[in-house]
């Protein structure tokens, strides 16, 4: 029962954000939207319940596994890549190594810079 | 064996409803965790891979075909809206550190976020790629519900983007380990950043691999991107 109220939550969350993204038409996917709901909202409490706490830990636990069937496509869409297929792959292996590469370099200067700028606010 | 129409006729049966996709689902991924670590979990096979490389062979040998399980998965996938909200928890539980590091992510984000899309986009645009290719390969970074729409608005096929985030997503989780290692990066916060803002939901499962604190990065990078490029990218691409 515990685990069922803290779902019941995240799931009207979830429609929140349905809600917000048709009303206010946001490009923004309801779930991401849901997310900063939770996030602020939690936020304004100061504290989390444990049924939240165990419910979204439990779905959390599963994410690789709910990701899976759509990975799945993978390698059944290789029809539709026909013709474009070694430009789609090599921008993606490139394109991909080169962005994460880049992310992982600002973030490690900037955290430096950041930490020498003095820790005083 | 000996009466193949009966057995074919017993699949479709079975395969009309959604237990036999979620039956093969959940069995790939538990079967996918124990590989894992029976081979000492190598990086370059991560559980997801492996679950659906198992998957994707029982789905071609056996018949079912991708469009009839993918159908029944349905009923797992569905969850991937509230698991998405739920990332908001450890989000909230982690907002010590992420406050302590808001200058390099504020920092960060915008130009990494656009890199992303951009490498990729120039790399395909110099080998010749035609526009319905750029435009799908455009929300590659972004997680799918948000990356569908950005396609649809700026011209691309879905099912296209749709390949192209998955991939972008199995490869980010790789090369985020290997770069990481490489510039000895042992923050997890800076490794579950980039495994979010690079690899959207596959990348914040490997996060969430790693510790809840890499899991609250990677969901606050797959957040920021998701919603920095929403909003930049049809922008920028009504402009050129």
């Amino acid at each position: 029962m515990v685990m069922l109220r803290g779902f019941l939550v995240l799931v009207v969350f979830f429609l929140l954000g349905e809600a917000l993204r048709l009303f206010a038409g946001l490009p923004v996917s309801g779930g991401v939207l849901g997310m900063i709901m939770v996030t602020f909202t939690l936020m304004l409490r100061g504290k989390v319940s444990d049924e939240l706490a165990e419910a979204s830990r439990g779905l959390i636990s599963v994410l690789v596994l709910l990701i899976t069937p759509g990975v799945v496509g993978v390698f059944f869409i290789v029809d539709q890549f026909s013709g474009y297929w070694t430009t789609v792959v090599v921008a993606l292996v490139v394109g991909t190594l080169l962005s994460v590469f880049t992310t992982l370099l600002l973030m490690k200067k900037a955290a430096d810079l950041s930490k020498e700028g003095g820790d005083h606010d | 064996m000996t009466d193949s129409s009966a057995a074919a006729g017993a699949l479709a049966v079975l395969a009309s409803g959604p237990m036999l996709a979620i039956a093969l689902t959940l069995g790939a991924f538990l079967a996918a965790q124990w590989l894992f670590a029976r081979f000492r979990k190598p990086l370059w096979m991560p559980p997801v891979l492996i679950a659906a490389l198992l998957l994707a062979v029982v789905v071609a040998a056996s018949g079912l075909g991708f469009e009839q399980y993918y159908t029944g998965a349905a009923w797992l996938t569905a969850l991937l809206g509230p698991t998405t909200v739920a990332l908001g928890v450890p989000l909230y539980q982690q907002m010590h550190h992420i406050r302590a590091l808001w200058k390099p992510i504020v920092m960060t984000l915008p130009l990494a976020a656009t890199l992303a899309a951009v490498y990729a986009l120039g790399i395909a645009w110099l080998m010749g790629a035609t526009p319905l290719v750029l435009a799908s390969l455009a929300p590659k970074s972004v997680t799918a519900p948000i990356a569908m729409g950005i396609a649809e608005q700026v011209g691309g096929s879905i099912s296209l983007t749709l390949g192209g985030l998955l991939i972008t997503g199995v490869l980010a989780s790789l090369f985020v380990d290997w770069i990481a290692k490489w510039l000895h990066i042992e923050d997890d916060r800076i490794i579950g950043f980039a495994l979010g803002l690079n690899g959207h939901a596959i990348g914040t499962a490997r996060a969430f691999e790693i510790s809840p604190m890499a899991g609250a990065f990677a969901s606050l990078g797959m957040g920021l991107t998701g919603v920095f490029t929403a909003l930049i990218l049809p922008l920028i691409w009504s402009l050129i």
